[in-house]
């Protein structure tokens, strides 16, 4: 994996990101204003975390597909905690990202102590987690917040929607570990090749259950910056929210297969597809075209980028 | 071992939840409710002073063209589909008004409030909405009236603060006595019945359940509810969730509601091919359209719905007075075109009028 | 494992082992089912009701009829999650055929051809551009779903001529999705047992590189393998869209997963190679024994989806119990 390669598909990207930023601009004034911006940050950041945490999965060569679940019972739970356990709020929060958390390590001992491939192991998870939230919130929301929750999704600090601080710090620090660290290269060789890197004693087992177990952190973080933000839990909160997610890692360049993929390229892809769906909602294209053209975006780019890379592949 | 676990497990897990719902009816909610005399006689109605959200700084519409976006709850059903049309043809009618229809492709809150926060940037005059989850799209409406945007709602509320009126297709406990004195008209009043319902999370469908097992309990106490089954938007599971209902209960099941425009077509199908029709009475909210077949057939004798054109024909209407300034806080009354006078009630809401029943003499009149 | 020890392995092992060991999972679908069937019977009798049979077995015949093509699918070591929004996609132009006035007969052929080609197209970018599969049926999902609002507008069909309803006929009594299901079923799975072809895609799902080696045109494979997973998915819709009166334009949410799960519970390994479409039948038609025993049983309806979530774990945690245990009862 040299330095050029990984330059090349991300610089694609780039351009990518920059020509739709261009010519969707073209569409309407309102889409390049410092407000607009700053409202699409705020709007992206629970997908965002949730991604740049699944680029470390996706580099192992996993994936995590119960995101979402553990993304809705963690909202759940919150209110669960808060109103009919009756404990105080800040602690509820606390809870609920400990479960969340949980769950994500219990999708790691599934994947790697019980070797169960990653694909089924979060299929199952997702229905678990889903069934969980279904079965313990009964249907019911819960509502009615104290007005300092809700700066944490619907606020400001400095000007700057407040998850979107959250949202930095986290790409920074992701970066930084993906980029720099042991921990970041034992990961790349995890998802490069599993069995020389047990044979190299790597602690391949451990470094895949923690990575689920950040998996199922940034997912609960995300559920209570989610209920901050619409000021009510339900129990359907985040469905689908693990194929936007994938969809940003994998036209950010990471390979499903594992090995390859940047934080960087995650946080293009990430751009790329807000970019879309606010640009052509403004533009007058209606959400059922937007759907379709972020599909295609998704098969082109990777196509692509294919082209490129023709000795990079199974 | 493990293979024993898993059927253990499997059946341990079936029956953590038996002890449940056995006090009130499942799918209902837990708000207060408000059922109607049972002879009919209209509720005094209380006057109850504006509590619709304002805009802020909203510019002179008055008589100018205006831009509006309808985001009901989802696109690709029928029911919103009838309320698209209505909507344009009252901004057809009107002749200063824009009107495009733009939803999330599944009723998921997270996307309606995107797509409302776009089109808040993108500058419209109006937006009519029909809310997934009445407390999650307040934020953003709230930003939309913070941007001096008239907001409207109908056929699903949000909080009243969030928007300046919502258009009520039938007031709650209108809709419950609609649907349970047709079911008694047919079954009589000491049968026994299962409701299916979309999702227990949806607040609508929710609030009829409640409401109808209030009204129940007053006027017909002899009539049993049996269970509620929750189908989604899928109609071949409403249909496999209905026939079950009608294997399990075999006669004592004397009639079936739908709740909604999916799970009454697909009851009403179950009932046909199971030979019931007759035996098991089949009472819903539908579009005439989807039930034409089977009360033409006479599986189902009545269909409870409002018109949703004219829901939507009168929604547009109201943002339209809202944004002239015709239709300010306080008024009784709004002029809604060929709909006439509708009344203000609750405050802040336009009831469309009484819930309408189709019946096999005039559906064939409807093309929704 | 080298060739006299394998075959010393399997001589050492009897009949009856080698059949439980192959077909392990079916009998223990097959058990649950049965053991259900007595349980709540013994509560409600009208369990066992012609009528409740009858919805139980064909209630979910198209998601078995689905499940068969993705089971091949998988078994080559691929994956489609983008089949629900196909048969919403099929099933509304099945209708539209319909209405337009169109035969009956075509109606309900045309969708398996145009399943075929739309899947044609994925298999190909697949084998021949070298993407991931996830990642194609991601982006087709999107294109799909979609695409299908976009061309329909949202309306619904429902003036449909009375001879359009397939899934409504009888054949000696026994309901058209039943005899569809299970015909489909024993074809599939002789053909994948017992043909060059068949056998051809458990090796590529094995090692696709060996069996490139041993002169499998394996590109080739894959598109034909998405044309026939296509295919079913068009059969899956001629039960689907002919069961009821009218046809939404919607796709029904979560189809996908449900297929993938009926496959994966059937005993289908995601790391290719093994299971048989017996399983992934028998799964689905666990899965509506399961849906009517928690109405007969009175179970609460809030904790379907965590049961379904338990059994697909638990099934997966057995079946790499089973690997391993094979793995190492063959070393010795």
């Amino acid at each position: 994996m040299t330095l050029r390669k990984v330059f090349r598909h991300e610089t694609i990207l780039a351009l990518l990101v920059v020509i739709a930023l261009i010519a969707l601009d073209r569409q309407s004034d309102n889409f390049l204003t410092l407000d607009n911006i700053l409202n699409q940050g705020r709007l992206m950041t629970e997908v965002g975390l949730i991604a740049i945490i699944m680029t470390f999965v996706i580099v192992t060569g996993g994936i995590d597909l119960s995101v979402g679940s553990i993304l809705g019972l963690t909202a759940i739970l919150i209110g669960v905690f808060w109103e009919n356990v009756g404990l105080p709020l800040p602690v509820a929060i606390g809870a609920g990202l400990v479960a969340g958390t949980f769950a994500g390590f219990v999708n790691g001992i599934i994947i790697a102590r019980f070797r169960v491939p990653a694909l089924i192991a979060t299929l199952g998870t997702l229905a678990l987690y889903r069934g969980i939230a279904e079965g313990v919130s009964q249907a019911r929301s819960v509502r009615g917040y104290p007005e300092w929750f809700y700066v944490l999704g619907q606020g400001e600090v400095l000007g700057v929607p407040t998850q979107l601080w959250l949202l930095g710090l986290v790409a920074i620090t992701a970066a930084i570990v993906l980029g720099y660290t042991t921990w970041g290269r034992t990961t790349y060789a995890v998802g490069s090749n599993e069995v020389a890197a047990r044979f190299s004693g790597l602690p391949v087992d451990w470094t895949k259950i923690a990575i689920y177990s950040a998996s199922g952190f940034a997912a609960a973080c995300a559920g209570a910056i989610f209920v901050s933000r619409v000021s009510t839990t339900r129990s359907d909160m985040g469905t689908g929210i693990e194929l936007d997610a994938i969809t940003a890692v994998v036209l950010g360049g990471a390979s499903i297969f594992g090995g390859r993929g940047t934080i960087i390229g995650t946080l293009l892809g990430l751009i790329l597809i807000q970019a879309l769906k606010n640009g052509l909602s403004l533009a007058g294209v209606k959400s059922d075209g937007t759907v379709v053209l972020i599909g295609a975006v998704l098969i082109l780019t990777i196509l692509l980028s294919n082209l490129f890379h023709r000795d990079t592949n199974r | 071992m493990l293979r024993k676990s898993l059927s253990l497990l499997a059946l341990l897990s079936m029956s953590a939840g038996a002890v449940q719902a056995q006090s009130a009816w499942t799918g209902g909610d837990d708000l207060p409710t408000n059922p109607l005399a049972c002879d009919g006689t209209p509720a005094a109605a209380a006057a109850v002073d504006y509590d619709g959200g304002t805009p802020t700084d909203a510019p002179d519409r008055n008589g100018a063209e205006i831009t509006v976006v309808d985001v009901p709850k989802l696109i690709g059903i029928g029911y919103f589909d009838a309320t698209s049309k209505g909507i344009a043809e009252a901004a057809a009618e009107l002749g200063n008004m824009n009107a495009t229809t733009d939803g999330p492709v599944e009723a998921n809150i997270d996307d309606q409030i995107t797509l409302i926060d776009n089109y808040v940037t993108g500058g419209v005059d109006g937006i009519l909405f029909a809310a997934n989850d009445p407390v999650a799209i307040a934020p953003v409406l709230k930003k939309a009236l913070a941007a001096g945007i008239n907001v409207v709602g109908y056929d699903a509320n949000s909080e009243p603060d969030a928007r300046q009126w919502f258009v009520n297709q039938a007031e709650f406990n209108g809709i419950a006595k609609s649907m349970i004195d047709s079911l008694v008209a047919e079954a009589g009043e000491d049968a026994s019945f299962a409701i299916v319902t979309s999702t227990f999370t949806t607040p609508n469908q929710a609030r009829w359940i409640s409401e109808m097992e209030a009204y129940t309990a007053a006027c017909y106490p002899d009539l049993t509810w049996l269970e509620t089954v929750e189908a989604q938007e899928d109609n071949i599971l409403s249909f496999n969730q209905a026939n079950t209902l009608i294997n399990k209960y075999g006669d004592e099941l004397k009639g079936i509601l739908g709740m909604t425009s999916v799970a009454t077509p697909a009851a009403a199908d179950a009932v046909t091919q199971a030979g019931q029709c007759g035996s098991v009475a089949v009472v819903g909210l539908a579009t005439p359209n989807a039930m034409k077949p089977y009360v033409e057939s006479d599986c189902v004798k009545s269909v409870v719905l409002w018109n949703p054109v004219d829901l939507g024909y009168a929604a547009a209407h109201v943002l339209r007075a809202t944004a002239d300034g015709t239709l300010n806080p306080g008024d009784t009354t709004v002029s809604a075109g060929r709909l006439g006078e509708l009344s203000v009630i609750n405050g802040s809401e336009i009831l469309l009028g009484a819930p309408y029943v189709f019946t096999k003499e005039n559906i064939a009149d409807f093309d929704f | 494992m080298s060739d006299e020890n394998a075959s010393r392995f399997r001589a050492r092992r009897s009949a009856p082992a080698r059949f439980l060991s192959t077909y392990g999972q079916e009998i223990i679908i097959a058990a649950v089912i049965l053991l259900l069937f007595v349980l709540v019977s013994s509560i409600n009798p009208r369990f066992l009701g012609a009528n409740n049979l009858n919805t139980i077995i064909s209630g979910n015949a198209y998601i078995a009829v689905a499940a068969i093509g993705m089971s091949m699918i998988i078994i080559t070591g691929n994956i489609d999650v983008s089949v629900g929004a196909l048969i919403g996609v099929l099933a509304t132009i099945s209708g539209t055929l319909a209405v337009a006035g169109y035969p009956v007969w075509f109606a309900w052929t045309a969708p398996i051809l145009i399943g075929a080609a739309i899947n044609g197209i994925v298999g190909a970018l697949v084998a021949y551009g070298r993407l991931p599969s996830i990642v194609v049926t991601l982006g087709m999902l999107s294109i799909l779903r979609g695409g299908l609002v976009t061309v329909t507008g949202g309306a619904w069909i429902n003036d449909l001529p009375p001879d359009f309803h397939f899934a409504q006929q009888r054949l000696i009594g026994i309901p058209a999705p039943i005899w569809v299901m299970v015909i489909l079923t024993v074809l599939a799975f002789l053909w994948m047992r017992h043909t060059a072809f068949g056998r051809s895609l458990y090796a590529i799902g094995g090692n696709a590189e060996a069996a490139r080696a041993s002169g499998i045109p394996v590109e080739r494979r894959i598109v034909q393998v998405f044309m026939i997973h296509g295919a079913f998915a068009g059969l899956a819709t001629l039960l689907f869209a002919t069961q009821l009166r009218i046809i939404q334009s919607t796709v029904p949410p979560n189809l996908e997963l449900t297929i993938i799960t009926a496959s994966v519970i059937g005993g289908v390994s995601i790391l290719g190679g093994t299971g048989t479409v017996i399983g992934s039948t028998l799964a689905a038609i666990l899965f509506s024994t399961i849906g009517a025993a928690m109405i007969f049983l009175n179970i609460s309806p809030y904790w379907l989806r965590a049961v379904i979530g338990v059994l697909i774990l638990v099934t997966v945690l057995v079946d790499m119990q089973r690997r391993t245990r094979e793995i190492r009862k063959a070393k010795r």
